[in-house]
């Protein structure tokens, strides 16, 4: 019987400091490549891997790189926990675990030939980043793309490097909380965005992640665009403990975060009563 | 023709396992028998920080339990399904391939509701051995079990406890539970119910976890241990950060019956309770499971009518 919970090692090739309480590893295979699946991708966007530090535990993080990578895979990691903080003082050169991927992921068949909202903030970007790569590797099988990415500060906006070549893809639309002088996008999960949003609602979709952006950008700007719920997939966190269905950590409702989602349509919880 | 076995012979045969198993008898046993397979704390990786080596723990030992009665063994049942979908639970099939389970009832029943062998009661005296399993043949190739011409009489008759009459309509309990989220019974709970977790530990049915790291005093090797958990914990679900979704003893209350009787029967098609009765019994606030169950029922049916 194959033991699902048994973590495969993967060496931190790369760290880079995104903000001053998030950092970039990326992870590459102890030998060989990560492997594909039948769509020639490592794993689908809003995935979720779990990567482990023996003595500080095990957490869920979405990779940020691009699916069809297989040389490496990018997470994005805050410290704000023991595993996190640990995480944090590793370096280049040094091993971790991982297992995964797991959950279902954005539905990438769906969404095709759609235009396509994608909202997030702060630390919730790294499944929508793995998801932009891939629409940017498929850019032709897309309507128009738009990504409203929120942070509390300027400073807090994460792969400032990666946004402005996305720009070229697709349209990046920024906004802080709390603004400084040089700032010049917008302030707040605001309504004058949809200005900047040029899409055919009836044949759109929206993807989020993270708790923050969630409920302003639903109001403000999805259900005023005409985005259904139907058509609205909201990527969710839980902590979970096995990734597999059992422990009960991530349950919501008559879901399981770790199995049938982390992405859900947004009615199928809205209504959840937690 | 059946199996027969003297009441006074059954500790024999036991003795006589012995040599091939760990015998466990569980009889009037506090913690149920998910204890064997899911143990409350468990070492299931080593992690050797010189050598990078990882291990899993591995489990050799054939384990006999004893004395199970039906709703303990309907309960094995349905762990096993859940241990098995949607994706098996490897440390708990390590130990649960290498076990055999034997009933003892002096009820009569229906179809079998689990296990290997059970031992059916006769008289004050002997004991009828029903197989049901090649593990179970296995073992009673013995000379303590003496072949009787006659089959004893199947004197089944439906004399349902009230409790399990309140569990066999899954479906509507499913509906009833999920209805209640509103009622005032989940605020006069969570003035009494003490979030201890006792309900969870002592149920054959609760299998929740949460794995913790410990390390040695020498920094030499790491071990990963999985230990019971219990969502009525005030930890339970909470995520880094510190958001905890479910903050209230009455969050976590309803989310204990949401689990055994909508989710269970969403997932499963039945609740994930057999009317044991041990939470009731060990409950140190004195909740009554069937009461909670019946009041619930009892308004959704005025309601639904």
């Amino acid at each position: 019987m194959k033991n699902l919970y048994l973590p495969f090692k993967v060496k931190i090739v790369k760290t880079e400091t995104l903000s001053h309480n998030v950092k970039l590893f990326r992870l590459k295979k102890d030998k060989g490549k990560f492997s594909k699946d039948k769509n020639d991708l490592v794993f689908t966007p809003g995935q979720f891997v779990l990567i482990s530090l023996f003595g500080y535990g095990e957490s869920p993080f979405g990779p940020a790189s691009s699916p069809y990578e297989s040389s490496y895979i990018d997470v994005v990691i805050r410290g704000v926990g023991t595993l996190t903080e640990a995480l944090h003082n590793l370096k280049q050169g040094d091993e971790i675990f991982m297992r995964g991927p797991y959950g279902n992921g954005f539905p990438l068949k769906f969404i095709e030939g759609k235009d396509m909202v994608l909202v997030t903030g702060g630390c919730g970007i790294p499944p929508i980043a793995a998801l932009i790569e891939y629409v940017r590797a498929n850019r032709n099988k897309f309507g128009g793309v738009y990504l409203i990415y929120g942070a509390k500060t300027p400073a807090d906006l994460l792969m400032k490097d990666r946004l402005k070549k996305w720009e070229k893809d697709i349209k990046v639309l920024l906004t802080v909380d709390e603004p400084d002088k040089e700032w010049k996008g917008y302030v707040g999960m605001v309504t004058e965005l949809i200005d900047d949003i040029k899409i055919n609602a009836k044949n759109a979709v929206a993807s989020m992640c993270g708790p923050g952006p969630m409920m302003g950008a639903l109001e403000k700007i999805l259900r005023p665009l005409g985005i259904s719920d139907r058509r609205i997939f909201v990527s969710l966190e839980r902590k979970m403990q096995c990734g597999i269905g059992k422990c009960q950590h991530c349950a919501t409702g008559d879901k399981y975060v770790c199995q049938d989602g982390p992405v859900f349509y947004f009615d199928q919880i809205d209504k959840n009563w937690d | 023709m059946s199996l027969i076995i003297e009441k006074k012979q059954i500790k024999n045969w036991l003795k006589e396992l012995k040599k091939e198993f760990q015998v466990i008898d569980t009889r009037n046993s506090i913690l149920p028998a998910k204890q064997y397979f899911l143990p409350p704390k468990e070492d299931i990786f080593i992690f050797n920080k010189k050598t990078k080596r990882l291990t899993n723990s591995s489990y050799q030992r054939k384990t006999l339990i004893f004395g199970l009665d039906l709703n303990d063994l309907e309960a094995m049942t349905q762990l096993d399904e859940i241990m098995k979908n949607p994706q098996p639970d490897f440390f708990y099939w390590q130990k649960r391939e290498k076990s055999v389970l034997v009933g003892l009832t002096e009820e009569s029943f229906g179809p079998a509701p689990g296990g290997d062998i059970i031992f059916k009661k006769i008289n004050p005296y002997q004991y009828q051995a029903m197989i049901l399993t090649e593990k179970g043949e296995e073992i009673i190739n013995s000379p303590f079990f003496k072949k009787n011409k006659t089959r004893a009489n199947e004197d089944f008759k439906d004399k349902l406890g009230s409790f399990r009459k309140i569990l066999l309509d899954s479906e509507v309990l499913a509906d009833a539970v999920a209805w209640s989220i509103g009622h005032k019974i989940w605020d006069e709970l969570a003035k009494k119910c003490l979030s201890c977790g006792i309900c969870t530990y002592v149920c054959p049915l609760c299998y929740c976890f949460s794995v913790e790291d410990k390390v040695n005093l020498d920094n030499a090797k790491c071990v990963r241990c999985r230990q019971w958990d219990a969502c009525t914990l005030p930890h339970f679900a909470r995520i880094a950060g510190g958001h905890n979704f479910h903050k209230t003893i009455k969050e976590r209350y309803y989310n204990w019956f949401y689990h055994k009787f909508v989710r269970a029967y969403r997932e499963y098609g039945r609740s994930q309770c057999v009317a044991c009765g041990r939470c009731q019994r060990y409950c140190p606030a004195g909740i009554d499971i069937e009461k909670v169950l019946s009041e619930i029922l009892e308004d959704y049916k005025k309601v639904k009518k």
